[in-house]
């Protein structure tokens, strides 16, 4: 059984465009990110899985029930929402331990464990703590009750980068544990650090769903070559090359397709130094984006 | 019952204000009560009004220079606050989760919409009582101290039982605007604003005979006052569907909540 399914999931609010035939399943045990613009629905449909709100058509389910009809399927789940706001008035401790009365389980040990890895003080009023510090409150309060599925929204924004690495270690450890999560955000770096599957959404619609490692080995390379000469544009303008950008006596592009071709290509010429890597999600990203703004 | 007693003590401090303020209603409502009916000349006085004047003042049709005429004029004063309280109140328990942003962390809790609502109503129903009961004691001690002539205890009490449904009825109302209306911060001036316009509705009824079936839109003219204060009980009549009202607009609460697109 898959932890979360989309089925042709489509929400949309009055004129205003939401999700549009939203297709995917997240596997037991994956960690898996969903990446788009701010504004592409990935809140929208984190919101309709959990119940927030409800579908146009389709439907979104967790192990295989729509948390609307089937409430209890929620006990596994642990969400951190993107901004995190609280009960005024109430101590970190208060708030937690309220959140802890919803499961049937003793979440006292689990809550220290937690503040004590994220360092957060556990006696502080909501109201005094700063945007990093609420965040820091929601993380242990979505993580208390040991979920078996963790779904987080935007789960990093405020926190500094040593929480950050803190919280990755976090939520590694929870996947070894055996929790699925699904994790969407902007930054890709994150996703790619994190991530096994992908899938990407853009103005509502997903425009691709593959595996990570796929999705960098998809035969892309960052080619940077330094030349003793300045060299012509059209010298590298050939299928397959992408970005082409010539700077001084750089030339850097992408490279899509058979690398001994552009290898041989290389070859003709006179270089001073040569660099081929991996291009970052982010290129790769930004090369699909673009791809789909070319067909519209 | 987390969510029962998280209301509870959410409303906790609002609500001791409120019955302070109740107290404090009754207490300077009783306090002028010897200024109408020091003399005799007051009754004649109030028989030189015009009928208007005296509907528009609360006691078109009781002898305020009585002790059970005044309470009843003063009455109706006070039923307007609880009412203000239970509206409020009703509009409030249902909307604060979205206007205080705490849905997401609410809603992917495992348990049912319903069992929301239901919680929040129960806190709702024992705000209401409290207040109920607090006008209740503080309106016999004030009477008690003021009053020269028979005890209307028994009364007051008949009083308050029909205040209890007007503050049921309110309160159901506000829950269902609430959860009604898209916009969670609309829902409080929205729900006042339907309070106002029948309290208006129960003043125009007041002066003319004529417009008696706008008395429906007035769940402040549920109730007969005038035979409240003639010794006569409370009907089964009125009481009945007045408490059948509540109950239709308890299941609207929860069925408008459950279509609810609830707002982050």
């Amino acid at each position: 059984m898959s932890a979360i399914e989309f089925k042709k999931l489509t929400k949309s609010y009055g004129k205003s465009r939401g999700i549009i035939d939203v297709n995917f399943k997240v596997e037991e045990g994956d960690i898996f990110g969903f990446i788009g613009p701010n504004g592409a629905g990935k809140s929208t449909a984190i919101r309709t899985l959990l119940g927030l709100i409800h579908p146009t058509s389709g439907s979104a389910t967790i192990f295989g029930k729509s948390c609307i009809e089937h409430p209890q399927v929620k006990k596994d789940v642990g969400y951190l929402p993107s901004e995190v706001f609280y009960y005024d008035h109430m101590r970190v401790i208060d708030l937690l331990n309220y959140s802890a009365s919803f499961y049937k389980k003793d979440c006292k040990k689990r809550i220290r464990e937690l503040a004590e890895i994220m360092d957060l003080d556990l006696k502080k009023k909501i109201d005094d703590l700063s945007f990093g510090n609420r965040k820091k409150v929601g993380i242990v309060q979505g993580l208390l009750h040991d979920p078996k599925l963790i779904i987080l929204d935007e789960p990093t924004s405020g926190l500094d980068p040593l929480m950050q690495q803190k919280f990755f270690e976090l939520i590694r450890d929870e996947n070894k544990k055996g929790a699925t999560i699904f994790f969407s955000s902007h930054i890709l770096g994150e996703v790619q650090r994190m991530c096994n599957r992908v899938a990407l959404i853009k103005e509502g619609r997903i425009i691709k769903l593959e595996k990570m490692s796929d999705l960098r080995e998809n035969n892309y390379k960052r080619i940077r070559i330094e030349t003793p000469a300045a060299i012509d544009r059209s010298f590298f303008e050939m299928p397959g090359v992408s970005k082409l950008e010539l700077k001084d006596h750089m030339v850097n592009f992408l490279f899509r397709g058979d690398i001994n071709t552009v290898i041989r290509k290389i070859s003709q010429t006179n270089i001073a130094n040569l660099l081929i890597e991996e291009p970052d999600l982010e290129e790769i990203f930004l090369h699909y984006y673009e791809k789909e703004g070319e067909t519209v | 019952m987390n969510i029962f007693l998280r209301e509870l003590k959410a409303n906790r401090k609002a609500l001791i204000i409120w019955s302070v303020c109740m107290f404090l209603l009754v207490l300077s409502g009783m306090s002028k009560y010897t200024a109408y009916s020091s003399s005799g000349q007051n009754n004649a006085l109030f028989n030189s009004m015009p009928h208007s004047l005296k509907a528009l003042l609360g006691f078109g049709s009781f002898d305020v220079t009585t002790m059970s005429g005044y309470f009843a004029m003063l009455f109706l004063y006070i039923e307007l606050t609880v009412a203000i309280h239970a509206v409020l109140l009703g509009a409030g328990i249902v909307a604060k989760e979205e206007r205080d942003k705490t849905t997401e962390f609410l809603i992917v809790k495992p348990l049912s919409r319903t069992a929301v609502i239901t919680a929040k109503l129960f806190a709702a129903l024992v705000e209401v009582f409290v207040l109920n009961i607090v006008t209740l004691v503080s309106s016999i001690f004030m009477v008690d101290a003021y009053n020269k002539g028979a005890d209307i205890s028994g009364e007051i009490v008949r009083f308050m039982v029909s205040m209890f449904i007007v503050q049921l009825i309110f309160l159901s109302l506000g829950a269902a605007l609430a959860a009604f209306i898209k916009n969670p911060k609309a829902s409080g001036s929205l729900s006042a604003g339907v309070l106002l316009a029948s309290f208006v509705v129960s003043k125009i009824t007041d002066l003319t005979d004529r417009l008696n079936m706008l008395n429906l839109l007035s769940p402040f003219k549920y109730f007969s006052y005038k035979d409240l204060v003639e010794g006569g009980g409370l009907s089964a009549g009125i009481i009945i569907p007045a408490i059948l009202l509540v109950a239709v607009l308890s299941a609207l609460t929860y069925f408008f909540y459950r279509k609810r697109d609830l707002n982050v």
